[in-house]
């Protein structure tokens, strides 16, 4: 029972508004979306950041584990990041 | 001023028909939990330590208690975007993966927490995308090695074979995390703590064992900026 409903396809759709056109619903998607993209980003460029400072000039520490988990980061979101922005502005304009 | 608020009004138009594929909205919800990290950033000092303790159990108490009210259906499932039908009427995934981080943030040492957000931050959405545009048997081989990459950039500061081991018990536990369904218990929570807590009885092992094993922090507090 568990094994079928986790693997029918229906159960894998996303839920859809029932209140289309409420304006009383708050889309929090509008208000989280700057924060999901920014917001990982400024992580990644401040451990690359930090690495460039403390390790890099000063020397103080060793501090390549935060370059790479940047650089991660960064690459990891941008791959999702594009595609998702793309789908935004696809969806919109066919909204339109 | 006539001129001002007609371009708010023609921006707030703007956003407002923006419409969102949910897809890739969970992708990119995926990967934001990366910014968790930044947890280890924050400077070693009293105040910040003590919001450190606070304030990730309070986040996840208050998810707890919109999805109380969600299924109970005081909130509208409306405001939760993105959500999946078997979702409808079960904890959103987005609890269990702010579960499993809290505790990996709370009770695991640096070396084995940072590896297993990152599984299920960018490992697990990108196991997603290949199944959806490949076959399960790609899904493995992909996964294990993102989820080994992780791992082996956590360890690199210990002897290599120890990085190669933990590597591989990590990476093939994650997979099994994310691979293994249940209804009950979403896999965003799998993907975290099965290799979390495999790696801590694989390390408690090696120490029995007599293998020295040291937890070297990967991420420094930073300095206060005054």
């Amino acid at each position: 029972m568990v094994k079928k409903i986790m693997n029918d396809e229906k159960s894998l759709e996303y839920l859809k508004k029932e209140s289309i056109g409420d304006e009383k619903i708050v889309r929090t998607e509008i208000i989280f979306t700057p924060l999901l993209v920014v917001a990982p980003l400024l992580v990644g460029f401040f451990l690359i950041y930090d690495w460039y400072a403390r390790d890099f000039i000063l020397n103080e520490l060793n501090l390549s584990g935060e370059l790479m988990l940047g650089v991660i980061i960064i690459v990891g979101n941008i791959l999702f990041d594009i595609p998702f922005i793309k789908s935004l502005t696809k969806f919109s304009r066919e909204k339109q | 001023m006539n001129k001002l608020v007609k371009n708010i009004q023609e921006t707030k138009r703007k956003i407002n028909s923006l419409d969102f594929d949910a897809h890739w909205y969970r992708r990119v919800f995926h990967a934001f939990g990366a910014s968790f990290l930044f947890y280890y950033m924050l400077p070693d000092v009293d105040w910040i330590n003590v919001m450190k303790f606070w304030v990730p159990p309070i986040a996840v108490a208050l998810a707890i208690s919109l999805e109380v009210f969600r299924l109970k259906g005081v909130i509208s499932s409306d405001h939760f975007f993105g959500l999946r039908m078997y979702e409808k009427n079960r904890v959103g995934s987005y609890l269990f993966f702010g579960v499993a981080a809290l505790i990996l943030l709370w009770g695991f040492p640096q070396q084995i927490a940072i590896p297993c957000i990152l599984c299920a931050c960018l490992a697990d959405p990108i196991m997603g995308e290949v199944r959806h545009r490949f076959g399960k048997k790609e899904v493995y081989i992909i996964g294990f090695l993102v989820c080994m990459l992780f791992f082996m950039v956590t360890w690199y500061k210990a002897d290599l074979w120890i990085v190669f081991l933990v590597s591989i018990v990590g990476a093939s536990s994650a997979v099994l995390g994310e691979v293994k369904k249940f209804w009950w218990l979403d896999d965003d929570f799998m993907i975290q703590i099965v290799p979390a807590v495999l790696l801590i009885v694989f390390l408690l092992s090696l120490k029995q064992m007599g293998v020295e094993i040291s937890f070297e922090q990967v991420i420094y507090p930073g300095n206060m900026p005054w």
